[in-house]
């Protein structure tokens, strides 16, 4: 039963954790921090954890086995969660909707736009999707996924969230972050705002550029309460993308639709959210000028598996910690066991 | 206190054999495959790509054409035909099995493998159905429940808002009526849609109002064991593994997601010559003195929504969190 060496790789710590994607999973893997082995002090300097065919043996989640420096530069053998509580390895094989971590609550979320949360000592990145629950003053934000942007220690944005006209801010609630992309992509997304115009601009909640492409088709599901009802069920063609502002162009005229209004915090309880939209193929078109054909990026439009790979994250930052202070070089090696 | 009797028993003279294997093997246990049945199955060639095209033309407007005497044609139209592509994907299991185990078990480990393995086909490819229905179809909050949480519990009404949804977009049933019969405590199915649902919703299911339990169909003949029951134009079917996430209603509760859907709503396409690889790698291949040997199980499957108009579905909570 020998081991394959699966991946390996070397990273500059910034401080924080690190999430290291890991194809084909793992059921060993390591990491030396190369710039605290050789120094004298308290530092991590490597750890180990052991993958779920160990059995009894494997490491719990957070945990795993640590090398550090005692003060005397002699080196010490403990775990992660002896010292120093979850922050060692967090390890994800299957397709998880939620990431693995707990919920984390927030303190704010401003009737702007776009909507700013505060949120004290977050963790997240630009770019992660989180959702929303229990939030107090915005009902009808719960169950919500967003994506962030930016971000500061304690504060994010929420582009897609035009929360201006909102009756209040939220005063409190909890968050998750997510899976940015579903078991099964092209995936649906959840709708904030829809324009009244000749080629109607529909808002959501993420970046869709990640997800979709010129050309493909999506069909809109429009709920009681939320206005627009004339939208609901239509299909209509992807015409541009807007990345910055997680719009899209469609080519359906709305003008004369009814005016799409994002619930009020009241309404939550009885409006059946969310507006939503979902993929609906596509329409292979050329244009002679351009000779640019739309509807043919299979890359895109074609059902497939989410992109999801297993993956490790290294605990936070610190001297204590797997991914040590900023700057330091870490070199890690995942394995996987043959049989 | 005891007493030496002199009788041989079991206590002073245990069998040579203590255990002796039962006439037949447990059952492995099997999660309910509701995921896979009604879909349309297709077929894709072997080499010639991993993506299949599976193409509709949509109708034409209704809109005019009337000739008005004026010698003018109608404006002609040109019909949009709608891609919908799927890519093929190839998953696999494999157990490796030393000797010793082929030599000391009762008999036939080898088989008793393959049966595992072919269950692991249905299992997988049941969950890769759930993924698609879970990850790429709208559906609708329920509101109708009284748990007090954002979805609420399922109702009567959410059940046939999705009904007027599918016939709005002229969605076709899927399964046909069961007529009435002379027997109590019966009543009739009409043409129906087809819900899935996850096991944990039974209890909620069995209180919306006008349910039908399915013992109380008129006739059981042809009746799938995952049915469950029939609300409004739906029968239910129940699956442990039906889709759900944890931890992001209103109040943090799991909430449940029921696929609700019709005729060509979705599709699902098997690789000719790939749709069940059983193979057997003999023991000189796989270890260097003959002692591992190795069983694997292989499938390409394609999948795809292929009209999102003729399905919908809910997301629910259960009355009792859960």
């Amino acid at each position: 039963m020998p081991f394959t060496i699966l991946y390996g790789d070397s990273f500059v710590s910034d401080g924080t954790a690190k999430k290291i994607l890991l194809p084909g999973n793992a059921d060993y893997f390591k990491f030396v921090n190369q710039t605290q082995t050789p120094l004298a002090g308290t530092t991590c300097i490597a750890g180990e954890w052991y993958g779920a065919k160990f059995g009894a043996g494997a490491t719990a989640v957070n945990d795993g086995t640590r090398w550090r420096k005692a003060a005397s530069n002699a080196v010490l053998i403990d775990t992660f969660q002896t010292a120093v509580a979850s922050n060692g390895f967090t390890y994800v094989a299957t397709t998880p909707v939620i990431e693995a971590q707990n919920a984390a609550a927030i303190t704010a979320i401003t009737a702007a736009t776009p909507a700013v949360v505060t949120q004290a000592a977050h963790g997240y990145s630009n770019g992660d999707i989180i959702q929303f629950y229990g939030t107090t003053g915005m009902l009808q934000i719960s169950g919500l996924n967003f994506q962030i942007s930016g971000v500061t220690a304690n504060s994010y944005t929420l582009v897609g969230l035009a929360a201006a006209g909102f009756a209040a801010p939220a005063t409190a609630g909890f968050t998750r972050r997510i899976s940015k992309f579903l078991a099964v992509d092209p995936q649906f997304l959840f709708i904030t705002a829809v324009s009244k115009a000749t080629q109607m601009v529909v808002t959501f909640s993420v970046d869709p550029s990640a997800y979709y492409v010129v050309g493909m088709k999506m069909e809109f599901s429009i709920p009681f309460g939320l206005g627009m009802t004339e939208l609901n069920s239509l299909t209509g063609t992807i015409l541009s993308i807007n990345a910055a502002t997680y719009q899209m162009t469609f080519d359906i005229n709305s003008t004369a639709f009814t005016t799409f209004v994002f619930p009020v915090s009241a309404q939550a309880a009885l409006t059946p959210l969310f507006a939503t939209a979902a993929p609906a193929g596509a329409s292979t078109k050329r244009d002679p000028n351009t000779f640019v054909e739309t509807g043919y990026n299979f890359q895109y439009q074609a059902f497939k598996t989410g992109q999801f790979t297993p993956y490790m994250v290294l605990g936070g930052g610190g001297a204590g910690n797997a991914t040590g202070a900023i700057g330091d070089v870490i070199n890690y090696i995942a394995y996987k066991l043959e049989n | 206190m005891s007493f030496p009797t002199g009788i041989t028993n079991i206590n002073n003279f245990a069998p040579e054999l203590p255990v002796q294997a039962a006439e037949d093997l447990l059952s492995t246990p099997m999660f309910n495959l509701i995921h896979s049945f009604g879909v349309d199955l297709h077929h894709a060639e072997a080499y010639i790509g991993k993506t299949t095209r599976m193409s509709r033309f949509e109708r034409l407007s209704t809109d005019g054409g009337q000739l008005d005497g004026s010698g003018i044609d109608p404006a002609s139209e040109v019909p949009v035909r709608t891609d919908i592509d799927a890519t093929m994907e190839i998953y696999a299991k494999s157990i490796v099995t030393n000797e010793q185990v082929v030599l000391y078990e009762n008999s036939k480990t080898l088989t008793k493998f393959t049966a595992l393995l072919g269950q692991w086909l249905r299992e997988k490819e049941d969950l890769l159905m759930r993924d698609l229905f879970s990850s790429s179809v709208s559906y609708i909050n329920c509101t109708g429940g009284t748990n007090g949480d954002q979805p609420s519990n399922i109702s009567l009404n959410d059940v046939n808002n999705i009904e007027t949804i599918l016939l709005n977009n002229d969605a076709r049933t899927m399964l046909v009526s069961i007529d009435a019969e002379n027997k109590f405590s019966t009543g009739p199915t009409r043409d129906a849609f087809i819900a899935l649902a996850s096991t944990n919703l039974t209890n909620d299911l069995q209180k919306v109002q006008g349910v039908l339990l399915k013992n109380a169909y008129p006739a059981q003949q042809g009746l799938r064991p995952e049915e469950y029951c029939s609300i409004s134009r739906f029968r239910f079917f129940v699956s442990s593994k039906g889709a759900k996430t944890p931890g992001i209603s209103t109040l943090g509760r799991t909430v449940y997601t029921i696929p609700m859907y019709g005729l060509e709503a979705a599709a699902k396409i098997e690789q000719n010559s790939y749709t069940a690889v059983i193979g057997y790698r003999p023991p000189w291949v796989v270890s260097s003195v003959a002692q591992n040997s190795q069983l694997y199980a292989k499938f390409a499957i394609a999948r795809a929504i292929t009209n999102q108009n003729w399905i919908s579905g809910l997301n629910t909570t259960t009355y009792n969190p859960s």
